[in-house]
């Protein structure tokens, strides 16, 4: 298959880094999805943007460190990652305070973006 | 044309975002916790009720929380009719 027939996925990541092991679960989606050279972008919204947070250290309550396998997704084929502007203000943070080079997308940004995507996974 | 299933009560990042990121020609299914939001006069009913997209609710969810007399005016749907939906709509998004 050509790269233009190529079907491209949106992740949709919701879900704060520790409160519960849904993050972790879609982190390892992404890293699958990347394994199996799909193409796909993420995008965070909500407190999905939380995983993204700068001087994460997790390993006191013994998990993995989302922000830090949040940096390899670039290895692993991830294509970009967007940022619901709106979710950032909401926690008073900034692009500064992410681990990883985002592109913000306003609310018809968001809308738009949805809607161009060819498969979603909402995590 | 995106269907949004929404299962989270009104005051969640969920229901705020399900909406922001609604438009026109998409639909919103109310199941789960998600019922509550579709309460007449409730301020979370007025929001989905000025969003573009087309409102529906799971009866069953909506029979199971005994409000099916106080959601006024929304499409009830049964399973049958929320699988012909997932099969109209080419994308889904759960809100939850």
């Amino acid at each position: 298959m050509s790269a233009a027939e190529k079907k491209r996925s949106l992740v949709v990541m919701r879900q704060s880094p520790y409160g519960g092991s849904l993050a972790r679960a879609s982190v390892d989606l992404a890293l699958a999805m990347g394994a199996f050279e799909q193409n796909y972008d993420l995008l965070f919204m909500g407190a999905g943007v939380l995983q993204l947070v700068t001087g994460q250290d997790s390993q006191k309550i013994g998990a993995k460190n989302i922000g830090r396998i949040l940096t390899s997704l670039p290895l692993y084929d991830m294509e970009s990652v967007y940022v619901d502007a709106a979710a950032l203000d909401r926690y008073g943070l900034n692009e500064a305070d992410l681990v990883l080079p985002v592109s913000l997308l306003d609310e018809s940004g968001l809308r738009s973006f949805l809607n161009d995507a060819d498969h979603l996974v909402g995590c | 044309m995106l269907l949004h299933t929404l299962n989270a009560g009104s005051s969640t990042d969920s229901f705020r975002d399900c909406l922001r990121s609604s438009q026109s020609g998409d639909a919103i299914v109310l199941l789960g916790d998600g019922v509550y939001c579709a309460l007449a006069n409730s301020a979370a009913r007025q929001a989905l009720d000025d969003c573009p997209a087309r409102l529906l609710a799971l009866a069953s969810d909506v029979f199971a929380a005994g409000i099916a007399d106080r959601v006024g005016d929304v499409a009830l749907i049964d399973m049958d009719a929320f699988v012909a939906l997932s099969e109209f709509y080419p994308r889904q998004l759960a809100w939850y």
